[in-house]
């Protein structure tokens, strides 16, 4: 194959697995998408670019920024060239998530009634009673069908031989979703008849799916039960997101203050009266969903909200208190959960992970900080993270002091280097870092993965971080079919 | 459906009733400015629908260009269209999951629209019809959107009484200014005047069919509040809120309806059974306050029964 322009200088850097490329040649999986950009001119290209920006911004696919008592409209950066994935890495990554999350969710049952896995002594107490994500007010209490993560978005990142890896698990209000729906919107828009020509599997399911469990979560038996997306309101940067869902579910999108509690039942406020709600897909984290429980002077969730769920009043997705599975240093012990549960060998590595409150891992550590990132149990997002490999040595010393304050607080990994894939960057094909985080919907029939995903990819060259609040991007994720 | 989801789908939609007003309004101003107008004034738009005190109304009043950006894009303008349409988004946005996805589109790019820089210049030294034009085409698409897209449902009713209140409330204000500033004098034979009044709210054309003996303020007047084929009348207004009004009837909130359905079916039948004879006998001015006030009061009424949230 002839090399065009736009592929010019694609130089893969050689400790690091490619999306696209072998270190000779074009991976079969991508060989459709390259032919067709090689008939592509720049300019061509830069006008799909520029298209999709616009789609964005004129759809309200957008996040508003305050600055200076005025909003300013900004769109997630978009790449877009997508990301594609096998039939083959996919069912692989399948059948690791669904075990995963088995195990994760009879983890959390446990951990909150008989706590079985702390007798045996598979997972230290000290771990789960020291994660302030760990819950009191859960402990003995049934959810119904025994699901506490009825929706996942789970990390992966491939390191330079090609390996899957679980970054990380979020099992509390994982985002994005709309994103991996909007994104494959706006490649039908840029790019006309390349999807079926690919044989890409469609990503359009995942509303119903989602619709469908939280419609059999209902406490009542009624065959309309009133469904709620709990939003934080128009001034969250996931705002977008929860419309999005709202309105291709067809549920109610409520604040805090549309909805109320009443003799341990919640209804919402409506132009005809109060109306009773049955479910709560909410969007607040567990520290704002209830006043008299936790944080006090939250206006973001409903004051008795957790006296009605815990009478089985209504349901709340995802549970309240999954935060004790999905903690950084919980998560060194999920490949033991999942040998403890379930009696297999976990399909999908977890990355080696050192706990910074054992004293001799930290001292490991400590003499090895520029091969680690370093991470607080208790942030996402990116923040409060250090990157040995870059960090200076003063950075290094102040970032110790703060560990040392408090270890349980940190873990450390070595780094991986990430997978790279191909990106548009001014006419020109270059390649940057990716994970994928796939979106697994469990129910009461079962664990559901919509064959797609989340791509974020780092955008500056070479970097490692793909956090949206750390200048990250992101793409349209292709699964394709056989 | 929610008391806020209701609340705010009234809110944009009367902010996008009063844009599409403003807009037209300028429009035809701008153009009587160019024309050879011994007594062409700017002070009545500034009062019909700007908060200025009379000596600052005064001030900007001299320049066309100055009005028309304090009106369309000044930020400390709180009634200025960018500010209005920036309003009527937000509440969109609240409340996406309940009108389509074009309408909230329609208002989206609305927004994008009016933010362009070349929205400004264009006011200021090219052609601010052509710009207008733009806007109020953006308004247009809304209405059509929203009734070729929107469910008939409890939604569209509040749509549509944010819309008619709005309507008749500026109909109501347009024509007491414009009197005021003859010290209502209907004896004034002023062609012009009348003639871009009436154009300023699409009403020129109607006019001419109805009434064939000239201008006669007594039939501005009867078309502005009584006619019930012109669509910005006063009269068209209320009945429309009536029909929509009706929608919300039911079995729960009984109550609240019956109390705003008398006040509304008050209002109708006080203007249906006019004439500008008594009218006038009761004082122009006068008459057109109390319905404003009628009609605020309907929307303070709606508001405790139907919007309450908080």
């Amino acid at each position: 194959m002839q090399t065009s322009e736009l592929l010019k200088n694609y130089l893969v850097d050689p400790r690091t697995w490619d999306e696209m490329y072998t270190s000779s040649t074009v991976r079969q999986q991508y060989e459709g998408m390259v032919n067709f950009l090689q008939q592509m001119s720049t300019e061509e290209l830069s006008k799909k670019e520029e298209l999709a920006k616009r789609l964005f911004m004129s759809q309200g696919i957008t996040f508003t920024v305050y600055s200076s008592g005025e909003g300013i409209e900004k769109i997630f950066p978009f790449d877009i060239i997508p990301r594609i994935i096998t039939a083959a890495e996919w069912s692989y990554i399948e059948e690791g998530i669904k075990q995963r999350l088995k195990a994760l969710n009879l983890f959390l049952k446990d951990v909150y009634n008989s706590q079985f896995i702390l007798k045996d002594g598979i997972v230290p107490s000290e771990m789960i009673y020291s994660c302030p994500h760990f819950l009191r007010e859960m402990h003995g209490f049934p959810v119904p069908h025994d699901i506490y993560v009825h929706i996942a978005g789970i990390d992966l990142i491939r390191d330079q031989d090609g390996t899957f890896y679980i970054l990380e698990d979020n099992l509390r209000t994982p985002s994005g979703v709309s994103y991996m729906l909007e994104n494959r919107e706006i490649t039908k828009r840029i790019f006309p008849d390349l999807i079926p020509k690919n044989n890409v599997r469609t990503v359009t399911e995942y509303p119903d799916i989602l619709h469908r469990n939280l419609v059999s979560l209902s406490p009542r038996q009624t065959s309309h039960p009133t469904i709620v997306l709990l939003t934080p309101g128009i001034y969250n940067s996931a705002y977008f997101e929860h419309t999005t869902l709202a309105r291709l579910m067809g549920v109610e999108l409520v604040e805090g203050r549309d909805l109320v509690v009443d003799n341990h039942r919640v209804f919402m406020k409506t132009t005809a009266g109060l109306q009773p709600v049955d479910v709560i897909y909410r969007r607040v984290d567990d520290n704002f969903l209830d006043p008299l429980v936790f944080q006090p002077d939250s206006m973001l969730g409903v004051a008795g909200l957790m006296s009605a769920y815990r009478k089985g009043n209504v349901a709340i997705v995802n549970a309240v208190g999954n935060g004790v599975a999905d903690d950084k240093a919980i998560y060194t012990y999920v490949p033991a959960m999942i040998r403890y549960y379930l009696n297999e060998e976990p399909i999908l590595k977890n990355v080696p992970t050192y706990q910074l409150g054992h004293p001799e891992e930290r001292e490991y550590v400590f003499t090895n900080m520029n091969k680690m990132v370093v991470k607080k149990t208790n942030e996402s997002g990116g923040y409060g993270m250090l990157m040995g490999h870059t960090a200076s040595e003063e950075e290094i010393l102040r970032y110790q002091e703060e560990i040392l304050k408090d270890p349980r607080q940190y873990i450390a990994q070595p780094i991986i280097s990430l997978s790279s894939a191909p990106c548009y960057m001014n006419g020109r094909l270059k390649p940057r870092r990716v994970d994928l985080r796939p979106y697994a919907l469990c129910g009461p029939d079962g664990i559901q993965i919509v064959p797609g995903g989340l791509t974020r990819v780092a955008l500056r060259e070479g970097s490692l971080v793909v956090n949206s609040s750390q200048g990250g991007g992101s793409k349209d994720t292709w699964v394709l079919a056989g | 459906m929610l008391s806020r989801v209701a609340d705010s789908l009234y809110w944009m939609s009367r902010y996008m009733e009063r844009t599409d007003g403003i807009l037209r309004m300028l429009r035809i101003n701008y153009a009587s400015s160019q024309d050879d107008l011994q007594d062409f004034s700017w002070k009545p738009v500034l009062r019909i629908f700007t908060y200025l005190d009379e000596e600052r109304a005064a001030a900007i009043a001299q320049h066309s260009r100055g009005v028309l950006q304090y009106m369309v894009t000044d930020k400390e303008n709180s009634n200025s269209v960018l500010n209005i349409v920036t309003h009527a988004r937000e509440n969109a946005r609240s409340v996406q999951d309940h009108i389509t996805k074009e309408l909230w589109q329609c208002l989206n790019d609305f927004y994008h629209t009016i933010r362009e820089e070349q929205v400004v210049r264009g006011l200021y030294t090219d052609d601010p019809v052509s710009i207008l034009d733009v806007l109020i085409r953006q308004g247009v698409l809304y209405y059509g959107i929203t009734d070729i897209t929107m469910a008939r449902g409890e939604g569209y009713a509040f749509l549509n009484i944010g819309k008619f209140i709005e309507r008749g409330v500026q109909s109501a204000d347009i024509l007491d200014i414009k009197f005021s500033d003859l010290q209502y004098d209907l004896t004034r034979m002023d062609t012009t005047y009348w003639k871009y009044l009436l154009l300023s709210i699409s009403g020129y054309e109607l006019y001419l069919k109805t009434y064939r003996s000239g201008f006669d303020a007594r039939n501005v007047v009867e078309q502005i509040i009584l006619s019930p084929d012109f669509p910005r009348s006063i009269l068209y207004s209320v009945s429309r809120l009536q029909m929509h009004f009706e929608r919300l009837k039911g079995e729960r909130n009984r109550e609240a309806y019956q109390k705003i359905d008398f006040m509304i079916g008050k209002i109708h039948s006080r203007i249906r059974y006019s004439t500008v004879d008594s009218i006038l006998e009761q004082g122009l001015h006068a008459y057109l306050i109390s319905v404003k006030e009628d009609l605020y009061e309907v929307g303070n009424t709606l508001n405790q029964h139907y919007f309450a949230y908080t």
